[in-house]
């Protein structure tokens, strides 16, 4: 946070007052504010709460989002989809759990999606106090409302996925560490581990925060922590994570976590090694990465832990998921509160009284600040409004959002096709979603029979034709989306129709002037 | 008796609660029940016991049965067996070894019958089990099989179709088709057309050439058996007659396009589990016409009735009861497929293919066509139409995949929620207890 101290002329960020670098937070004299202090939290979550609600259902789940949404309706007892899809596969189920809680008193996929969105939510509010721990109150407002606004959040969390609640309790262990750097109080560690191990119950993938904090603790000499308060920190941390190994013994599923795990790391990879530096940065707002690197090259002189708990935290991530062979939208995510933060405190810093020198020109800083808030903004809010209401499109990227036309089409086979009847698709992400939607036992064409090569708890289909001349499979659906990512699947698909006397029976367009999906009954 | 019996079956029929009463769909007649289509296929070639020996409440042979290879000494004798892998062969069916197996009702010269066959005289008393009909024994579960269905007459495959469709074996009793065909005896085709109801014969590898005129030896013969409509003068010379026998590809095109008619008779080709040809071919096959139908708009309203011409030499070891001049043939299986069908019924009732020409002429108004059908037991008790239509299912080839038991995604649910508790008190008592550091105001 600033102080109120009238900016410098020379330089566009305010130097940050030097007893603020290092030791307890500190909070500026300032004249009573005109709106009350608790009015800039609520003003933010009801920005975020307005991103990441308004239309939530407008489109249906995706193949992620399905899995989710069935273990949790396996856990409230919902027997149709129980018997469709394993409740135990290699994830844990925390989130899941809290779903079936829901899920027992009323199921919708706006209510899934709720859930997920109020994690968004309470992530906001967590990165404020992460930002308020480190460097004030401003910067909490400001790293919140980027928070609020930020595409790749509000994307994550209006899905029903793990990654969102993960980040949830990740960034509440980000806020408690930063409480434990600032008071070097081992209260504070505990709980960060407490924090930590629900964040790894969420999601596995949180355990690499670990190193994080790890590398943090190597990184800042000056924090000294006492053997007793490690090993009660990893004790803590290791009894909040057992629900997860023993709900893999529970369900038998030791040995696919096993396979889980060796396909992740042997499988090829989904994605170039550049994906992430494509996909992020818009993600996190152009303006937003601008901000946090700029501002961490303008007040290098001001580098406290507080940066290098920030870095750590979101250079862990980084490393790790650029080097792990299976590359997702949403795994980055964690380092979302850490950049905000960041930015934050760039932003934070911009003058909003006197006058900046550009060259010869002298530019009110008030206006200079507004473009760049203005900025910042637009490179937020668009693309998050674009997220919210997506254009028509025939391919998508995986776990970038709902998949349009799939629950529609998934119902109409509810609606028109037997019970019992079985379906093969493309692939399994629409097999997974026809599953769902339908209640009808869906394949994937593309579904490798080699363990090597498939998700474990993908069932392949070695002979379609065998399937087909028995008449163990009466319906073929294909999908654009599957179709853009494997043409040579897609040709097989329509082979098999044609050989096997298929009638299109549905066609789901979604916006589009060509269909997305078309749904075919075959018979031997 | 049986006229008691058939007058309490149009009571039934005609005492159709309001709530499931049938809207026409078809040109002519209004059905007097909701069922709008009936649809009835004819298998060849196995017994009752053959197929459901073991079914649960079905009337199956008693486990002391052993069954004498002659006729003139108790042992040695032959226990029914699962057949498993062996080898098949066509059994002896013609009337004498009919009469030979039923011995006078003992019915223990099955083994007898088919003394000199080599490989058949032992597999007569040969079944088949849950393992070899996974689809047949899960439709029996979610419908209606009949444990006293008896082929129509002891004669043979062309005698039995001939009855199908017409209530009597006319001609061909014992005999092959006459070389003037089947002159003028009505069939269930001639009642459907003058009371102007749709309907057609549908006919796997149909071949429209094949016809009485080429003779009982000429290529596709057995077309002929299976097709009665193609030993009839009027049915092939009339185009508008003929243009209703169709291939049974006609049957899929007609349940996609919404045409499929009131009554449609439906004979394979090479699925029609005659041995030695394979069973799960036959079964595939009714499979996909079962599953059709149901995928079709018309499954609300419809019957899908199959059965078996002949016990085809095979052990059954029920007698047949007398029934007019031509007598019943030993039971066969036989099922009902339909939304109104009673679930898991075993219906004990006495019937025959008759009984579905019965079926046929009480819900679309028709006179008999001869005594045996206007005698026989209608199919009413196989059906429920005071309950609402079951939505279409298709019924799988193999046993259902188990569930996920309840208990263990409890203890899931506890332990999440147990350790979720215990972190988020943690948190709370370390920022309810650790005070934020004193703010430091500055100047």
């Amino acid at each position: 946070m600033s102080t109120s101290t009238e900016p410098s002329a020379r330089s566009l960020l305010a130097p940050l007052d030097p007893a603020r670098t290092e030791g307890p937070s500190v909070v500026a004299t300032e004249p009573r504010p005109r709106i009350p202090a608790w009015a800039w939290p609520l003003g933010i979550a009801l920005v975020a709460t307005l991103l990441r609600v308004w239309a939530l259902d407008r489109v249906g789940f995706n193949s992620d989002e399905v899995v989710y949404s069935s273990q949790a309706a396996g856990l409230a007892n919902k027997a149709d989809l129980s018997r469709l899809f394993p409740v135990f596969r290699a994830h844990p189920l925390l989130f899941q759990s809290l779903l079936s809680i829901v899920y027992r008193i009323h199921m919708s996929d706006f209510l899934g999606r709720l859930v997920s969105a109020c994690f968004g939510i309470g992530t906001v509010m967590a990165g404020y106090f992460a930002g308020r721990s480190l460097y004030g109150r401003k910067v909490g407002l400001v790293a919140a409302a980027i928070l609020a606004a930020m595409p790749y959040a509000v994307i994550v969390n209006r899905q029903v996925m793990l990654d969102g609640p993960m980040v949830f309790f990740a960034t509440v262990a980000l806020a408690l560490t930063a409480r434990f750097g600032v008071t070097h109080r081992p209260q504070w560690l505990y709980a960060a581990s407490a924090a930590l191990g629900l964040t790894v119950l969420t999601k596995e993938t949180g355990i690499i925060l670990v190193i994080a904090i790890y590398a943090f603790v190597v990184l800042t000499p000056g924090l000294v922590i006492r053997l007793r308060d490690v090993v009660v920190s990893l004790a803590i941390l290791f009894v909040v994570m057992l629900p997860f190994p023993l709900a893999v013994l529970l369900g038998n599923r030791a040995k696919t976590g096993e396979q889980y795990l060796i396909w992740q790391m042997l499988r090829r990879p989904n994605h170039a090694m550049d994906f992430y530096l494509i996909q992020i940065p818009p993600a996190l707002g152009f303006g937003v990465v601008a901000a946090a690197i700029v501002g961490f090259w303008f007040l290098r002189r001001e580098r406290s832990w507080r940066e290098t708990l920030l870095l750590c935290w979101i250079a862990v991530p980084i490393v790790f998921f650029s080097l792990w062979p299976v590359k997702g939208y949403a795994y980055l995510l964690p380092i979302a509160p850490p950049v905000a933060v960041l930015a934050a405190r760039a932003l934070a810093r911009l003058p909003v009284r006197g006058v900046v020198r550009a060259g010869r020109r002298r530019i009110p800083a008030l206006l200079l600040t507004g473009i760049v808030a203005v900025a910042v903004a637009a490179t937020l809010l668009v693309p998050s409004w674009r997220a919210i209401d997506p254009p028509a499109g025939t391919s998508l990227l995986a776990g970038a959002g709902g998949i349009p036309g799939g629950r529609e089409a998934g119902r109409w086979m509810a609606e028109h096709v037997p019970e019992g009847a079985q379906v093969l698709t493309l692939g399994p992400s629409m097999a997974n979603i026809v599953q769902y939607f339908s209640l009808r036992k869906a394949y994937g064409l593309s579904v490798s029979s080699n363990e090597l090569h498939r998700n474990p708890v993908y069932e392949p289909v070695p002979n379609p034709d065998r399937l087909l001349r028995q008449g163990d499979l009466q319906y073929l659906v294909w999908d654009s989306y599957s179709a853009s990512r494997s043409s040579v699947f897609s040709a097989k698909l329509r082979d098999l129709a044609a050989r096997f006397h298929g009638t299109v029976v549905h066609r789901e367009y979604a916006g589009n002037r060509h269909p997305v999906i078309v749904v075919y009954q075959v018979r031997p | 008796m049986v006229a008691g019996l058939a007058c309490g079956v149009v009571v039934a029929l005609t005492s159709v609660p309001a709530g499931a009463s049938a809207a026409p769909s078809v040109a002519g007649s209004s059905p007097r029940t909701p069922i709008q289509h009936v649809v009835t296929l004819m298998q060849e070639n196995h017994s009752f016991d053959n197929y459901f020996d073991g079914y649960p409440g079905t009337d199956g042979p008693a486990k002391s049965t052993c069954v004498p290879v002659d006729l003139l000494a108790a042992k040695p004798c032959v226990k029914p067996f699962v057949i498993g892998n062996r080898p098949l062969t066509s059994l002896n069916h013609d009337r004498a070894a009919l009469e030979t197996a039923h011995n006078g009702g003992a019915m223990n010269g099955f083994v007898a019958a088919q003394r000199g066959r080599l490989g058949a005289s032992n597999l007569t008393m040969g079944h088949y089990q849950r393992s070899d009909l996974p689809y047949y024994w899960n439709l029996a579960g979610q419908y209606v099989l009949f444990d006293r269905f008896f082929s129509s007459s002891p004669g043979t495959s062309a005698a039995n179709h001939l009855f199908w469709v017409s209530g009597t074996a006319g001609p061909l009793a014992g005999e092959s088709v006459p070389a003037a065909g089947l002159g003028d005896l009505p069939t269930i085709f001639d009642r459907l057309q003058a009371a102007g109801v749709s309907w057609k014969f549908y006919v796997q590898n149909y071949d429209p050439r094949a016809t009485y005129r080429r003779g009982p030896h000429a290529e596709r013969s057995a077309q002929i058996a299976r097709v009665p409509l193609l030993a009839y003068t009027r049915y092939i010379d009339d185009p508008e007659l003929f243009s209703h026998i169709v291939p049974v590809s006609q049957y899929f095109e007609d349940l996609q396009h919404g045409t499929l008619p009131a009554v449609s008779y439906i004979v394979p080709s090479g699925s029609s589990e005659r041995p030695p040809s394979s069973i799960a071919s036959g079964q595939r096959f009714v499979r996909s016409l079962v599953d059709g139908l149901a995928a079709s708009p018309e499954w609300s309203t419809s019957a899908f009735i199959w059965s078996y011409d002949t016990s085809g030499g095979w052990y059954d070891h029920v007698p047949p009861p007398q029934v007019g001049q031509d007598g019943y043939g030993f039971r066969v299986p036989a099922l009902l497929v339909s939304p109104y069908a009673r679930k898991g019924f075993v219906d004990h009732r006495q019937l025959d293919s008759t009984s579905i020409l019965r079926f046929i002429e009480d819900n679309w108004s028709l006179p008999p066509l001869a005594a045996r059908d206007a005698n026989a037991s209608s199919l009413t008790s196989a059906f429920d139409f005071a309950a609402a239509a079951r939505p279409a299912a298709l019924v799988p080839a193999d046993r259902p995949i188990a569930t996920v038991t309840r208990a263990r995604t409890n203890v899931v649910l506890v332990l999440y929620g147990a350790l979720l508790v215990i972190a988020l008190a943690l948190i709370g008592f370390v920022i309810a207890r650790m005070r934020p550091p004193k703010e430091i105001v500055l100047p």
